[in-house]
């Protein structure tokens, strides 16, 4: 009986020790093949591929930059972070995230693996919002790329001083690229101004708003669809009747947040011929990056409005 | 200042829909409910809404509507029941519950790889808790067919689904098939669950089951009636449910309208009570304490 039970307990040892050498070998052996070899390029992580793409835009040759939100199949409202996706923000030296409730799983990632030498840009605090300002797709702002890139550039400065130079005038052709962006959006509020406009989700609603558009869907609709919940049935109503009684020029339809009753918002809006522009939360890839994807966005809205074309997706 | 009916409420396409399914769905579930009460079957009511959560969050995976996913799964795990047996299950505490936990852990992955694999928005809420104002209303016509078959099959077994309720032995001692009859009962079952659950959601259809029924049940004395009293109950608080739900849109000054199925589970809920209190059971209730099943037999001899 206890000959049998020290048997148990040196075996118990002696198969703890094995996994713990083994795990101890695996570890030396993977660590320097991942770290190795890009000592010198800053990795970089963009919680949304839109800020990743300008953040490699900016870093160019010397970063290393990967997404974390990137499908633009799928709802970035409803996101669950996996187990890799820590492991990434934890290797991280420069983080660029959103902010506003969107991302908030990066900052549980960020506390569980505290590292005083990491930057984290908080696009919400780089435009000096609140955490609960009601519209969190920031991106969609005409000012906020201009002022988050200048904040990379400077962030980067600091990370690797030898490539200061280089960074800034990354910075300067960014600046310069968003020009046809900015003069779409210019040319389009001069010209057809307080344009109705229906939505079913407030993802474009700054740049409605820059292009001096005017949103009929009540907001606390458009939040009821980002959030996933019940929305009232006045507002289901009001939002037909927008179609049906011809009040809107067009509808722009958030291909990413979508269910029954958005799928149905658009049948009543495809049978009134009311033009409908397919609009995203997460860049689509491949094929654009955040100047030219914006661009086509609002592209796609011009044409609804003069020749009452449809672009479901862009 | 505030109307009953707010303004716009009739020509309102949401409500008309609402009011539609909900009402079938009320009658067919609150009919079953008064056999499900009698049988003591609850618990399997309860389980079969927990198999249709797993079934409603698979079809948005396989791109079907939920209520197919629904009566799919529902009648799957009737099935699955009845093979095993409803009463041994019973006793098998255990081995249920680990089987139920399962089918909610499925239910979890389908709403992982549902947010994951596609846009799917709001599926998790209209699943567990349900949207009845954002149907389609090309789900009326499959209702309304499920709903049909379901009561004319009552119907039809109607006297040996109630001898085999009330007594297996003497049922079966007259020649009834009590299994055949089971199996049948339980399909209805799962249909029922199934329809309550797209009307308030898979975690409430249990209140819509079990409510109207069992308060009926408690304010009766025979059959025939506890059936009518059943589905008129079901059909008021839903209905009443969906009033209030509209209306509540005019309540705050932020016109953000309150969850239609919290309305709903909260009038049956709130009937439950009433129906409990001595003064209604004194006036209801006959000399005989074990009214409803001695009645009953009454209906059945």
């Amino acid at each position: 009986m206890t000959t049998n039970r020290s048997l148990i307990a040196a075996r118990t040892v002696l198969a703890v020790a094995l996994l713990v050498i083994g795990v101890a070998i695996s570890t030396v052996l993977i660590r320097p093949a991942s770290a190795g070899g890009r000592a010198h390029v800053i990795v970089a992580i963009g919680a949304e591929n839109e800020y990743a793409n300008v953040l490699s835009q900016i870093g160019g040759k010397y970063v290393s930059v990967s997404a974390i939100l990137k499908n633009p199949n799928t709802d970035p409202h409803t996101f669950e972070a996996s187990a890799s996706v820590a492991e990434e923000v934890s290797k991280a030296q420069l983080i660029v995230q959103n902010g506003v409730g969107y991302d908030s799983f990066m900052n549980n990632i960020e506390a569980a693996s505290p590292n005083s030498k990491r930057k984290i840009i908080t696009v919400q605090d780089v435009l000096g919002l609140p955490t609960d300002a009601p519209n969190p797709h920031l991106w969609y702002k005409p000012t906020t790329m201009p002022a988050v890139a200048k904040v990379m550039a400077k962030d980067l400065d600091k990370l690797a001083p030898s490539h200061a130079a280089y960074f800034d005038a990354n910075l300067k052709t960014f600046d310069a690229s968003l020009k046809p962006w900015l003069t779409a959006i210019a040319t389009f509020k001069a010209k057809y101004p307080h344009t109705p406009v229906a939505v079913t989700e407030p993802v474009v609603d700054y740049l409605l708003q820059a292009m001096g558009a005017n949103v009929l869907t009540p907001f606390v609709f458009q939040a009821d669809i980002m959030n996933g919940v019940d929305p009232a049935p006045e507002d289901i109503t009001l939002e037909d009747n927008l179609f049906t009684k011809h009040k809107v020029k067009l509808f722009c339809y958030n291909q990413q947040v979508v269910d029954a009753l958005t799928t149905s918002i658009r049948h009543a809006a495809e049978s009134s011929h009311i033009p409908v522009v397919g609009v995203y939360e997460t860049m689509p890839t491949p094929g654009y990056d955040y100047q030219t994807w914006m661009l086509a966005e609002v592209k796609a809205i011009e044409s609804a409005v003069t020749t009452a074309k449809s672009t479901q997706k862009i | 200042m505030h109307y009953l009916f707010e303004p716009g409420f009739f020509s309102s396409s949401p409500v008309r829909v609402a009011f539609a399914i909900g009402a079938v769905s009320a009658i067919v579930s609150a009919i079953v409910g008064v056999f499900t009460v009698m049988r003591g079957q609850s618990f399997a009511g309860h389980a079969l809404s927990d198999v249709a959560t797993t079934g409603g969050s698979g079809a948005f995976f396989f791109n079907l509507s939920p209520l197919v996913g629904f009566l799919g799964a529902g009648v799957l795990g009737a099935g699955a029941m009845e093979a095993v047996g409803v009463q041994r299950l019973r006793g098998r505490d255990v081995a249920t519950g680990i089987v139920l936990g399962f089918a909610t852990g499925l239910a979890a992955l389908f709403l992982y790889l549902d947010t994951t694999k596609s846009a799917t928005t709001g599926v998790s809420q209209q699943i567990l808790f349900g949207s009845i104002f954002t149907l389609d209303p090309s789900t009326i016509p499959l209702v309304v067919v499920m709903s049909v078959i379901t009561l004319g099959v009552l119907a039809v077994i109607f006297r040996p689904l109630l001898l085999s309720s009330i007594s297996p032995d003497l049922a079966a001692a007259r020649g009834i098939s009590v299994r055949v009859i089971g199996l049948l009962f339980m399909l209805a079952l799962a249909v029922a669950v199934g329809l309550s659950s797209i009307a308030v959601g898979s975690l409430l259809s249990t209140a819509l089951l079990i409510g109207p029924a069992a308060t009926a049940l408690r304010l009766t004395r025979n059959l025939r009636s506890a059936l009518i009293v059943a589905g008129a109950l079901g059909v008021a608080a839903t209905w009443v449910g969906i009033i209030l739900a509209y209306d509540s849109f005019y309540w705050f000054t932020s016109s953000q309208g309150l969850p239609v199925s919290f309305f709903i589970v909260a009038l049956i809920f709130l009937g439950y009570l009433l129906s409990g209190l001595p003064a209604v059971r004194r006036r209801t209730s006959s000399p005989t304490a074990a009214a409803p099943t001695h009645s009953l037999e009454r209906v059945a001899g």
